[in-house]
């Protein structure tokens, strides 16, 4: 005999349509009841788990690191083969020390948490929040340029929005300062979505493919000279009035790991001419290496050069002693 | 079901839901495992629709809020997905292997167009490779790791209700 049903199948629609409903008003509310809804919930529940996140996260790049690690161990040629990756992450942490030692003051490293999931592409969540000093509409930063703009701020976790986002607008200039425009995320598909576009150039301005686009630092909420990318090519638009053209970002978001957020004080304060004197900082170290590397080809050189003239001298010595022997009757 | 099993079964769904926020990262798959669809349809075969749908909305509002730009569509996907799972539970949650794997892999299938249609951000080209291709693959593996969580947790507690 089946047994009865505990509970009315009605109620259980009932509690179903309640759900939808809710989840529906969470998707049409406004974004400031749905960011303050969301706030308090990372800020309770899920703090723990965004924290785990962050350590799951840490720990993968470290386990990367160490199986990189003993590969290079393993051979020398499988050495020169994985050195490209580990030579590429010492530039980007190199250059992140460069930038900290050229901003030198109001800024907050963090790390970025990338969920890797369905509505993550375009939002990042940072390590640090409001005790950290982390505040609403400070640019987040790498060695590269520009990453995004931080929206919301818990007090142990921020969200920025990074330069995919549909909302993210910058204004820039070409780095001669030539033309100005905004800055905004393209809105092709497949691969062109991962661009941006600069628009509203004037007409008499034509970039070249492979010029430098910075942040202008109107606004003032983008610190002036940022880099945000380079020309690739101009764009056909329906407004005839000004062009518009294709920018390549400056910034890999699979390779955003270690950011900094700029403090609005340090935006107002202006980090002009930062990123340049970064790469000069960088180019000085390349030179110290690569004067190192040349001292070394050098003593090589020399220990080569000498061990030649012993072996010519040793030669020379044979050939008197046999000419001697020679010479006795 | 006894305490004894209640614990167990809570401390099974605590343990995907820290699966999420670890294994998850770490294994940075472009097509992840969603353990929390597990969790859910977890709960889904061993309740009544409107309890595995209520549970839908909790952890759907929990994983949202780690991406406010689409507040509301995961809790929305998995109040869909848990109501419909423990509706067709029934159906579905025979002693069979591959019955149990297609009930996984078509409940995060589910979640995931739902989810992509609320959310509203993909379109055109991006929002069909992600929907029949992403998706699938994301929902085939989830599929093979929920097979293996049915697996290890039924010894202990038990087959699900039917």
């Amino acid at each position: 005999m089946p047994r009865p049903a505990r509970t009315d199948p009605r109620v259980d629609l009932a509690i179903t349509a309640a759900c939808c409903v809710a989840a529906f008003l969470c998707l049409v509310f406004p974004a400031t009841a749905r960011n303050s809804a969301a706030a308090k919930l990372r800020g309770s529940l899920v703090a723990p788990l965004a924290a785990l996140q962050e350590k799951a996260e840490l720990s993968r790049r470290s386990f990367l690191g160490h199986d990189a690690a003993v590969q290079i161990a393993d051979s020398v040629t499988l050495r020169s083969l994985r050195l490209v990756g580990v030579e590429e992450e010492n530039e980007r942490l190199r250059r992140l020390l460069g930038l900290a030692s050229a901003v030198k003051w109001g800024f907050i490293p963090a790390e970025a948490l990338q969920g890797r999931g369905l509505g993550d592409e375009t939002t990042i969540t940072l390590s640090a929040g409001k005790f950290a000093g982390v505040e609403p509409l400070s640019p987040v930063v790498v060695s590269e340029g520009l990453v995004g703009m931080v929206e919301r701020v818990d007090n142990s976790l921020s969200l920025a929005i990074i330069w995919p986002h549909p909302d993210f607008r910058v204004s820039a200039m070409t780095a001669d300062g030539v033309a100005f425009g905004i800055v905004r995320a393209h809105p092709g598909q497949g691969a062109s979505r991962y661009l941006l576009e600069l628009q509203g150039v004037p007409l008499r301005a034509q970039l070249k493919p492979g010029t430098l686009v910075v942040a202008s630092g109107l606004g003032g909420v983008y610190p002036k000279g940022v880099p945000i990318g380079t020309i690739l090519q101009e764009i056909k638009t329906p407004e005839g009035y000004a062009r518009s053209y294709l920018v390549r970002p400056a910034v890999r978001l699979q390779d955003v790991t270690s950011v900094m957020i700029v403090r609005p004080a340090r935006v107002r304060a202006g980090i002009e001419n930062v990123w340049a004197r970064a790469a000069a900082g960088d180019s000085a170290i390349k030179g110290v290496v690569a004067a190192g590397d040349s001292a070394r080809r050098d003593s090589v050189r020399r220990e080569a050069s000498r061990r030649d003239s012993v072996r010519r001298d040793s030669v020379r010595k044979d050939s008197l002693k046999r000419d001697t022997l020679r010479r006795v009757p | 079901m006894s305490i004894a099993k209640s614990l167990w079964f809570a401390l099974v769904l605590l343990l995907l839901v820290v699966l999420q926020y670890t294994l998850r990262p770490v294994l940075a798959w472009r097509a992840p495992i969603d353990f929390l669809t597990i969790a859910l349809l977890l709960v889904a075969v061993r309740a009544r629709p409107g309890v595995a749908a209520a549970a839908g909305f909790a952890l759907g509002l929990l994983a949202d809020s780690l991406t406010p730009d689409a507040f509301g569509a995961g809790a929305l996907a998995m109040t869909v997905v848990g109501f419909g799972a423990s509706w067709l539970k029934a159906a579905f949650f025979a002693d069979n292997i591959a019955l149990n794997g297609i009930f996984v892999f078509l409940g995060k299938w589910a979640f995931d167009l739902i989810f992509l249609v609320a959310e509203r951000r993909l379109q055109g080209t991006d929002l069909l490779v992600q929907a029949v291709l992403w998706s699938p693959i994301s929902a085939a593996a989830t599929a093979l790791m929920g097979l293996l969580v049915l697996l290890a947790v039924r010894p202990v507690l038990g087959a699900p209700r039917t």
